[in-house]
């Protein structure tokens, strides 16, 4: 019989390895402790044989907030075991927001990580008349909470232990009742528009789509993997969970999400997952350091990245490269590639991921031509995992062919649908959003994008973010938001237009790091972000910026108008999604007066914003921000 | 003596003078088993002089000290701390070239057993002793949340940082009594927030009195269960914070002879 559902597959596992491979890897107390199969299965059984001693139901929604740790891995399959539906709350959430996930999702039980996520639920726990118990498992401050709805981690193993004494066989009875259509994940989808809606993803589904992400890319038990991406990531459920749970890899938890870098190094995994913004983090850094080193290591540096960027290219197009050409790539590779990739920590990837977002094209050629095999592809929580790179088929403005058994097309308007077993089987408790979204099968994402001569898919922006300039002539501001954005000087940045306007502005936030540096090297002086950024040899340097990627643009979507921010974009301040995606309609009605005034004749604008500090409290900024023109460039 | 209250460390009458300037005269207090005390006071009341005359840092010129009933007085620092007491700096004293682990271990010596020689074979009981202390140490490293910085030089740390490694050091000492010396100086609110937020667990989970001087009234008042203020190196009140607040000595000393509203 088929293994449908993630328990089944577990079972399966834990009785090919049993004691012999290890499951997991965590470190704690500056050891990496390791769990077996063996012990993943017991642990994910006498949870789930705990939660049903409390009175856990089939299709009961349970909650889990917390970082990646293996007990939220433990604590999903158990509620899955259990015929239950695990719901992933992202960890940096605020009361209210918990208080909606866990009422919106009826959870009755909620698994919190430690002392601020217990907190937060003590706080709302009035409002939430459904939930029985709230568990926890870093008892770390929590020693004298003496509230009954808690309890801890190790209680729950001993209830389940005990529970089996009275009910033996039960757990594996659970498992096997386990039908492949059950909702094993409601995952959130991140809120971009409107309300979170919860999707809802079977296991049928799950399963599909790490079958064939593993087919694709060969995953096997002697693949390494460091779980960071939060678990509320469907990504993050399709490589850590159900992807481990069809391959046998191992997975690696890091210790703290600040040690994340150094965890990887030490691990050196085979697989990697990263949002566009970490490899784009991880390629500044590289920049910053190689600026900060020597001049003979920065030298050697800029004469062998070509090689590297050159080799990468004959790479992915299948071509073949000289004698020569292959020596001095093996030179270059033992001078500075091997060191430099081990230096970040990816000295022993195989498959390097990004998504989420549009990635700038350079990150993923400045990866390759380093030899990090970096692949896009485009998926989502309700589309599932729609292409994929195929090694040696890369193209870095595409997102690769379909996977296998996942049909694509365009409607009419270029917006991209999908249709296969990986799709999500509706939203929760909202049968109208289904209908819209789900006709005749296909599911409509949402996101406009073409499918080039080769099949592969190119994602270019969503539709309702597609602007259209007076006259008409339509223009992505993403498309040149993330360009911008790959310059070490450009943090972030907003691009404006519309139907009433007739040409296109940006809002600039500065990288305070880079940007501070290069000023002190050129010994300007400032003193806060924002006086660095309206300082005039700093709106120079961004101008720069701005005129080389203008030259890619068609000459109506140029970029003629620029501020750079006096401050930057915060997702405390809903500035940004809580995956680090610019929240454009709420920023652009937030300086709506800044964007009036760039469309305007003078030269300065004066803000008054209202500001969220750190503690809660709020104030009012005046600062005078410079606006900016951009000449075209003599060529 | 009074017993019943389990005194853990008791001052009597301390008279501190350096040359014609008395620091402190007739100073008396209790530390009982298990609370947190703070003492407070305007600049240059003689705070941080009580905690240097209780681990042996001065030596009083008249009174009488006694740690769980042992007489203390005018012992040597590193008897006071064999004893049991440790202690934090208003200056952070550290080893700023080894790393937050090494710091750390080094302040387990006390607790060492085996000989030079052995430790440095790493052999047996040595090895064993030395996994023994790492482990208490990676238990204080939790505590504090200091993983990332564990092993970075001291001396490439943010001060917030290091105010909590020299926490973790008086700590490795597996103290009886901790006497922590303005533990959130110079720190921004969040950083205060997580100092005092560390100081509450490690009250909870150690049970040992931790003696707190501190500037910061507002922590104070949140965190400590008694006070003792000081002003011009005298007492001039002792009781639980709700006594402090409406106390008239208290609010003159801190706000001046002004009428000031209640």
């Amino acid at each position: 019989m088929a293994e449908n559902t993630l328990p089944k597959l577990l079972k399966k596992n834990a009785e090919k390895y049993g004691d012999r491979r290890i499951a997991m890897r965590v470190k704690d107390r500056g050891l990496w402790q390791r769990f077996t199969w063996r012990d993943y299965y017991e642990n994910v059984k006498y949870f789930s044989l705990g939660l049903i001693s409390l009175g856990m139901k089939r299709e009961d929604k349970i909650s889990i907030l917390g970082e990646n740790k293996p007990e939220i891995f433990w604590a999903e399959i158990a509620v899955q075991a259990a015929g239950g539906t695990a719901v992933d709350i992202y960890t940096d959430c605020t009361p209210p927001e918990v208080k909606f996930y866990v009422t919106d999702s009826d959870s009755t039980f909620v698994v919190a990580h430690d002392q601020e996520q217990v907190d937060k639920l003590l706080q709302i726990k009035d409002d939430l008349p459904l939930v029985k118990k709230v568990i926890y498992w870093d008892p770390k401050g929590l020693w004298n909470y003496e509230d009954p709805i808690l309890i801890s981690f190790p209680n729950m193993i001993q209830l389940g232990k005990d529970y089996e004494k009275s009910h033996p066989g039960l757990f594996e009875e659970s498992i096997e009742n386990g039908r492949e259509e059950e909702i094993a994940l409601i995952c959130y989808t991140s809120g971009t528009t409107g309300l979170p809606k919860g999707a809802m993803i079977s296991h049928r589904g799950l399963v599909a789509i790490a079958q064939a992400w593993r087919d694709v890319d060969h995953w096997s038990d002697q693949d390494r993997y460091v779980s960071f991406l939060h678990p509320a990531w469907i990504t993050e459920q399709a490589v850590g969970v159900a992807g481990q749970l069809v391959s046998g890899m191992e997975v690696n938890f890091p210790e703290e999400p600040e040690t994340v870098q150094e965890n990887i190094r030490e691990i050196g995994p085979t697989i990697l997952f990263f949002a566009p913004r970490l490899w784009e983090n991880i390629n500044r850094m590289v920049q910053a350091k190689i600026t900060d080193t020597s001049a003979l290591r920065r030298w050697i540096y800029h004469l062998l990245l070509p090689i590297g960027y050159k080799t990468a290219e004959y790479r992915l197009s299948k071509r073949r490269l000289g004698i020569l050409w292959k020596l001095l790539h093996q030179m270059a590779h033992w001078v500075l590639f091997r060191s430099l990739r081990d230096r970040v920590g990816l000295s022993r990837i195989r498959c390097a991921y990004t998504a989420g977002s549009a990635v700038s094209p350079d990150i993923l050629n400045y990866f390759q031509a380093i030899g990090v095999n970096i692949k896009q592809l485009y998926g989502g929580s309700e589309q599932g995992l729609v292409t994929i790179h195929l090694d040696g088929e890369i193209k870095y403005e595409t997102c690769g062919p379909p996977m296998p058994g996942v049909e694509v097309r365009l409607s009419p308007e270029g917006e991209i649908l999908v249709k296969g077993e990986n799709i999500f089987s509706g939203y929760y408790k909202n049968i109208e959003a289904t209908q819209e979204k789900i006709r005749d099968g296909w599911y409509y994402t949402g996101d406009f994008g073409y499918i080039d001569d080769d099949r592969h898919l190119v994602v270019i922006d969503r539709m309702e973010d597609l602007k259209e300039l007076k006259g008409g002539r339509k223009f992505s501001p993403q498309f040149a938001e993330i360009r911008l954005r790959f310059f070490p000087y450009i943090k972030d940045a907003l691009v404006i237009g519309g139907e009433d306007k007739d040409y296109v502005t940006a809002i600039i936030n500065i990288d305070l790091d880079n940007v501070g540096r290069w000023a002190e090297a050129r010994r300007i002086p400032y003193t806060t972000f924002t006086d660095l950024s309206q300082k005039s040899e700093v709106i120079e340097l961004i101008k720069k910026d701005i005129q080389r990627i203008n030259k890619f643009l068609p000459k109506w979507s140029r970029i003629k108008i620029f501020v750079n921010l006096h401050k930057e974009f915060d997702a405390d301040e809903a500035e940004l999604t809580r995956t680090r995606k610019l929240r454009r309609t709420f920023v652009e009605s937030r300086y709506s007066d800044l964007i009036t005034a760039l469309y305007g004749k003078d030269q300065e604008y004066n803000m008054e914003a209202s500001i969220t500090y750190r503690d809660g409290r709020k104030g009012v900024i005046k600062t005078a921000i410079q606006i900016n023109q951009v000449e075209e460039e003599i060529q | 003596m009074n017993k019943q209250l389990s005194i853990k460390l008791k001052a009597i009458d301390i008279c501190l003078n350096f040359g014609g300037v008395a620091a402190l005269s007739d100073i008396s207090f209790d530390v009982r088993e298990g609370e947190m005390l703070a003492v407070i006071g305007p600049n240059g009341a003689g705070k941080t002089s009580i905690l240097n005359c209780i681990n042996g840092f001065y030596r009083p010129q008249k009174g009488g000290m006694t740690f769980e009933d042992q007489n203390i007085y005018h012992l040597p620092p590193h008897q006071i701390a064999r004893l049991g007491i440790g202690r934090t700096f208003q200056n952070i004293e550290l080893f700023t070239g080894l790393s937050v682990l090494d710091n750390l271990m080094a302040a387990r010596h006390l607790h060492l057993r085996r000989g030079a020689l052995a430790g440095a074979i790493y052999f047996g009981p040595a090895r064993r002793e030395e996994i023994r202390h790492r482990e208490v140490v990676e238990d204080i490293i939790d505590l504090l949340e200091m993983e990332p910085y564990r092993k970075k030089l001291v001396g490439l740390l943010p001060y917030g940082v290091r105010k909590r490694v020299e926490l973790g050091r008086a700590l490795a000492l597996e103290p009886k009594l901790l006497l922590l010396d303005e533990p959130m100086a110079g720190m921004n609110l969040e950083e205060k927030e997580d100092m005092a937020r560390f100081i509450i667990d490690i009250h909870e989970i150690k049970q040992i009195p931790i003696v707190l001087v501190e500037h910061d009234m507002e922590v104070v008042m949140d965190i400590a269960e008694r006070l003792v203020v000081l002003d011009f190196g005298k007492k001039i009140a002792e009781g639980n914070p709700e006594e402090i607040r409406q106390n008239t000595l208290v609010i003159r000393a801190y706000l001046g002879e002004e009428e000031v509203e209640a």
